[in-house]
């Protein structure tokens, strides 16, 4: 894997608050990367300063390639709520998009239709971008940040203010764009993080609190434990007094920590079966990203 | 160079669409007909509704077509840069409050050629819009009054078109510098306050963009001492080069405060 972008201590300080606190990670080339954290915790402050919109107090950023071409130009930015000039429509405002990208006229036209095609905008294109619904924003926002095919896709909340439909359908187009493009992406919502990552950046009050992937995360944050959810209250009394593992129980669910117990699925099975429980439900678990987002990124 | 166009399109769009473009020169060619009418229709207007006493008789100044246009002039130097002021006032501050500008500032396009244009359309808008304002007036003061030789109306227009100039560029400047409210407010006590300054304790100066509106009548008077009005030129196109290059530096200097 090639390095695309590197940054080393960035640092955003406004009067004595330091906004981004000496945040350093790197992108690999054709990856997600998922920037969370709670609000204010600088995720939209460290994207402005990747896109070139904020200076950084201190730190550097290192982009493959020339170093003395304009990082913007190999840059894709999509905000959180893009705001369009409301006269022009899709095709022109993703047309200007390009061009000032540095795209040829007439290629700009062409590859403006192809992108709003891809975003399935292709009804639209000669619509006035102020009777666009929020739905319909977000897909041409997102199309004016792929127009010019860039290498780096830095993308705020892209999918926070739409409804369930529209996110699904950003989601689907963002998993599509992941084999083209490299994404950095800020987000709240888990779920999105879960579906689409190749490394996870946790950011609370400006610092880099945890990172590393999806899978490498889970396993530092693991607690496995075994649930298992009994028929009545009767049949939990027995197996509380049948099996001496140390559990916690709540209403008819009761959770055997796997790593102090040192207990085996089996074993449970086992003993469930020979003891003739009636249980609703069995299930091995660990962690979630949010029982981690909990615990790592709110103090 | 590209970039360039392309912003200028969008500008030509921007004003074109919200009809700036047709409503702006409108107000300037309908000023541009009234003076002159409305100069020569006076003595009937004030007959049949001036409720004047019997037998009253007024002596109404015979005005020539010279003094029409700088009477217009006057118009335009009042009312027409407040309107230049109130149109344009949110060019580079109103993109950055509502967001609209954060997805030019993160291409890789120049701030140069993003002030110049916004001030290319603006000064094309301003000066086309003056330019048919006297037209229409030089229409109506050649029927109804006397011939004006053209050349002292193009020398004239021209040097009120430096002073126009200078308007937009301070207009724009501060846009680019200050929130909207506040780059309203410091214009109009830029532009329009500091002409009446001007005018009243300007007699220990002679070179001043503020003057050139007067030194613009001088084109209309024959052995005119025209030095002033050079100089004032002169430092007119040094401050407006130097009020551009402090816009460009300002609109670079606020990005970061656009709406992300």
């Amino acid at each position: 894997m090639t390095t695309l972008l590197q940054v080393d201590n960035l640092t955003k300080k406004y009067v004595n608050n330091n906004v981004v606190d000496a945040v350093s990670f790197e992108l690999e080339e054709h990856t997600a990367t998922a920037l969370i954290g709670p609000n204010g915790a600088g995720k939209t402050t460290t994207l402005s300063m990747l896109a070139g919109l904020v200076s950084a107090t201190s730190g550097a950023l290192q982009f493959q390639g020339d170093a003395k071409q304009d990082i913007r130009s190999i840059i894709g930015f999509l905000p959180q709520y893009p705001k369009f000039f409301p006269w022009l429509s899709a095709l022109e405002f993703t047309e200007m998009a390009a061009r000032l990208s540095g795209v040829e006229t007439k290629q700009a036209t062409m590859d403006a239709k192809k992108t709003l095609e891809f975003v399935g905008l292709g009804d639209a294109v000669n619509k006035k971008t102020g009777t666009f619904s929020g739905g319909m924003k977000q897909r041409l926002g997102l199309a004016q940040a792929i127009v010019h095919k860039p290498k780096l896709l830095l993308l705020d909340e892209p999918v926070s203010a739409l409804d369930p439909v529209g996110r699904r359908q950003v989601m689907d187009l963002l998993k599509e764009l992941q084999q083209k493009t490299t994404i950095l992406y800020s987000t709240h919502i888990l779920n999105d993080a879960e579906e689409m990552t190749d490394q996870l950046l946790f950011l609370r009050q400006g610092k880099l609190v945890e990172h590393g992937s999806l899978d490498e995360v889970r396993t530092r944050y693991a607690e496995p434990r075994i649930v298992i959810e009994f028929e009545g209250e009767q049949e939990l009394r027995r197996f509380t007094e049948v099996t001496k593992w140390q559990m916690t129980s709540k209403g008819l669910i009761v959770s055997i920590d796997i790593r102090s117990e040192k207990v085996e699925m089996s074993s449970v099975l086992s003993v469930l079966s020979v003891g003739k429980f009636l249980v609703r439900k069995v299930e091995w678990q660990t962690a979630s990203l949010e029982d981690i987002f909990m615990k790592v990124a709110v103090v | 160079m590209n970039g360039l166009t392309v912003l200028v399109q969008k500008e030509w769009r921007e004003h074109t669409r919200n009809f700036k473009m047709l409503w702006i020169p409108l107000v300037f060619i309908i000023f541009g007909i009234m003076e002159p009418v409305t100069n020569h229709f006076l003595p009937e207007i004030m007959k049949s509704v001036g409720n004047m006493p019997e037998g009253a008789e007024f002596l109404w100044p015979e005005l020539k077509g010279e003094e029409i246009f700088l009477s217009l002039l006057g118009q335009y130097q009042t009312i027409g840069i407040l309107v230049i002021i109130l149109a344009f006032m949110g060019t580079i501050s109103g993109e950055r409050k509502n967001g609209t500008a954060t997805l030019l500032y993160v291409r890789p396009m120049s701030f140069l050629n993003y002030f110049l244009s916004k001030w290319i359309v603006v000064n094309g808008i301003v000066l086309g819009s003056v330019w048919l304002g006297f037209m229409a007036a030089w229409y109506y003061i050649e029927i109804l009054f006397n011939h004006v030789d053209a050349g002292e109306i193009v020398a004239f227009v021209a040097t009120y078109s430096l002073w126009l100039v200078f308007v937009v560029t301070v207009v724009l400047a501060l846009s680019a510098w200050l929130p909207t409210g506040g780059a309203a407010g410091l214009a109009i006590l830029i532009t329009l306050v500091y002409q009446v300054i001007d005018s009243l304790i300007g007699t220990y100066w002679t070179v001043s963009p503020w003057k050139l509106s007067v030194y613009a009548s001088y084109w209309f008077k024959a052995d005119s001492e025209l030095t002033n009005l050079w100089m004032s030129s002169g430092l007119t196109v040094i401050l407006i080069v130097i009020l551009i290059v402090f816009g460009v530096v300002m609109s670079k200097r606020n990005a970061a405060k656009t709406t992300v």
